[in-house]
């Protein structure tokens, strides 16, 4: 029997969220379809043969890397599998965890139909129609962030007009990069071809102007449904423009390319960090954290020579479990003190301990500190700056000291008792199904701090897939 | 064709002012029709009628489901609009032609030389009078009204640069979506009231 990669981690996904969104009434029944769904095709992305023949006893499935549609082809090859499994399996972990009450009902079935969009992004060729496919999940996404029951804000607007913005950007650059392949580096179309699509993925990565978005909608979307997006398009966007740099010699070999990348990821980590110092909302404080981790990506990218690339792909896996628990955690939390405004989650810690550790750690994390899961990888990054540039390396520490400052303001008002109220007696309020995921996450952020080289590995693999890029 | 090309782009000028100063949605969901109507026309230069007419469909079916939602739910008018503000969004109209003016022919020779200055000028004025509107308006059917613009003012130039099949259906659902999403905010701006709380409580 003949079936293709595509159907199985495109198009089967897209009807089962279809599915899931017919019974997005019945909160059991669509969080196991999604769920299940995801980890199934998570498990089998990562267990597929490199051969792509399945036996099953007497069934025997081969399988094709391409699908064509209308005389275009969306491959999924081998190599990209590792990433596949991943945004699955984070997909179905987010699934998993939306049963806690605040979580939008459509949030499943739509965060399950953007996975299988964006994955059929990675693998549409000609790859620029990509552009499509993506503003296509932002439309999806709209629901999810925006619900019935919420007045449409600006956030919302502001989101959809600056990612629609990038939609003609990525086309015309598409359009630009197809004449200029065979003209000399010097050439001024180079040069404006490079500045339009520059332009086209800022906008889409949400880079410093065009992140006004991100507070917006973070201070009134709930924090899992946020969390999820900050972590899915950011990320399949720094995939797919790996695809851009392999394919093009003339902006692999642009000189100023990985310096002006440097410097976009240095600003956004400075504006991330002195934003989120001051911030009293923890859901603002959160989205501008996420400036500051695609900044670090970036700038990962603009030191490629260096290695760059390969702490790129291993920020990707400790960045999603940490977008996961800081959303988890912030969706039980403001349920329980209705806010998230620093002040109302005062004394929290006395109550809610677990939950308080769990998020004083992401936030940690997220800030680099030393034992943590992201420590190995952005201690590099900023090694290689200092050895660039000291310039680049002290001001992208400035940066990082923004993100220490606000975990510690937030570490001093989870644990002071509220002002004219006798201090509570230290005690446990959480639930067992509700910290118990938490928990779960945690340990293995400490554990994965500790052995830095033995979980997540496998996701750099998928460098071998660009073969320009090794 | 081509002696429609100068009055679908003065077409496309009226339309655009109409839907940047008005803020009657009939006044706009009509002069949103009409531009589509333009903007065929205009693609006509470029594309075989049978390929070009599927962006007017898409562009009238958009324009229908927002405007049939619109006509079902009755939204509460805003009377409310002063002289000065419809004068304000005149001459800032007025300001974004002068500009499209100065700046589509060096666009033309640095960047499109293969391309019509009427298609171009078409174009580039859907594109900035949809900014404009972006800019100076947080609605969310002027919103969709101008992204919907946006979309069509690009794919004037884009099919004057490129024929593609699977292009041409990806940017038909793009742009049936947009306004899904829009037909979505209306129906959520008046429903709200009836919803107390959508959230789960398991």
């Amino acid at each position: 029997m003949r079936l293709s990669t595509p159907i199985l981690w495109v198009i089967f996904p897209l009807f089962i969220s279809a599915l899931a969104a017919a019974f997005y009434k019945r909160r059991l029944v669509s969080i196991l379809l999604t769920s299940l769904t995801c980890f199934c095709l998570a498990l089998l992305a990562a267990v597929f043969p490199e051969n792509m023949i399945l036996s099953i006893s007497p069934l025997t499935l081969v399988f094709e890397d391409s699908l064509t549609i209308l005389g275009r082809q969306i491959t999924i090859a081998y190599e990209i599998l590792p990433f596949i499994t991943l945004i699955y399996a984070m997909t179905g972990l987010w699934a998993l965890s939306s049963g806690i009450a605040g979580a939008p009902q459509m949030f499943r079935p739509i965060s399950l139909a953007i996975t299988s969009l964006l994955t059929s992004a990675l693998g549409v060729e000609p790859f620029l129609y990509a552009a499509l496919l993506i503003e296509t999940a932002v439309l999806v996404s709209i629901p999810m962030l925006s619900p019935v029951s919420q007045k449409t804000h600006p956030g919302i607007l502001r989101y959809l007009t600056v990612q629609t913005l990038a939609l003609p950007l990525i086309l015309l650059a598409g359009w630009l990069l197809a004449g200029v392949e065979t003209l000399p580096a010097d050439s001024p179309l180079v040069t404006q071809a490079a500045i339009v699509l520059g332009l086209g993925i800022a906008v889409w990565l949400s880079v410093f102007p065009f992140h006004s978005w991100m507070p917006m909608i973070s201070e009134r979307a709930n924090p899992l449904a946020t969390s999820f997006l900050f972590f899915i398009m950011p990320t399949t966007t720094m995939v797919f423009g790996l695809y851009f740099l392999d394919r093009y010699a003339f902006l692999r070999d642009l000189p100023e390319l990985y310096e002006s990348l440097s410097y976009v990821g240095v600003t956004m980590i400075i504006f991330g960090g002195a934003w989120t110092a001051f911030q009293n909302n923890l859901k603002r404080a959160f989205s501008f954290s996420v400036l500051v981790e695609t900044g670090f990506s970036i700038l990962a990218v603009g030191l490629s020579e260096q290695g760059g690339l390969t702490w790129m792909l291993a920020l990707i896996p400790i960045r999603a479990i940490e977008f996961w628990l800081w959303g988890y955690l912030l969706t039980l939390i403001e349920k329980k003190t209705g806010s998230l405004e620093i002040h109302a989650v005062q004394g929290l810690a006395r109550q809610y301990p677990i939950l308080s550790a769990g998020l004083l750690l992401v936030q940690f994390s997220v800030a680099g500190l030393p034992l943590l899961a992201v420590f190995p990888i952005k201690i590099a990054v900023l090694t290689e700056s200092f050895k660039l540039s000291s310039a680049l390396g002290v001001w992208c520490f400035i940066g990082s000291l923004g993100l220490i400052l606000f975990s510690i303001r937030l570490l001093f008002s989870l644990v002071t008792p509220k002002e004219g109220i006798v201090p509570q007696r230290w005690r446990r309020s959480e639930k067992l199904f509700e910290y118990l995921p938490a928990l779960i996450i945690i340990l293995l952020l400490i554990i994965s701090g500790f052995f830095p080289n033995t979980f997540f590995s496998d996701i750099i693999n998928i460098l071998s897939a660009f073969n320009h890029l090794q | 064709m081509s002696a429609l090309s100068i009055p679908a782009f003065i077409l496309i000028v009226i339309t655009a002012m109409v839907i940047l100063i008005f803020r009657d949605w009939r006044i706009n969901a009509i002069a949103l029709a009409v531009q589509y109507l333009a903007a065929f026309l205009l693609i006509t230069l470029s594309w075989p009628i049978g390929m070009a007419v599927v962006k007017l469909i898409v562009g009238w079916m958009a324009t229908a489901a927002i405007s049939i939602t619109l006509l079902r739910q009755n939204p509460p008018e805003d009377s409310s609009e002063s002289v000065s503000s419809l004068l304000f969004r005149g001459l800032a109209g007025l300001l974004v032609i002068l500009t499209i003016f100065i700046l589509a022919p060096t666009l033309r020779e640095t960047l499109f030389p293969n391309l019509e200055t009427v298609i171009l000028q078409g174009g580039l004025m859907l594109i900035g009078m949809a900014l404009m509107q972006l800019g100076t308006n947080s609605d969310p059917l002027m919103t969709i009204f101008s992204l919907l613009s946006l979309l069509s003012g690009f794919e004037v130039i884009h099919a004057g640069l490129e024929t593609s099949t699977l292009l041409t259906g990806l940017l038909a659902i793009v742009n049936l979506g947009l306004a899904l999403v829009g037909v979505y905010f209306i129906i959520k701006t008046t429903e709200r009231e009836g919803l107390t709380d959508q959230e789960e409580h398991p």
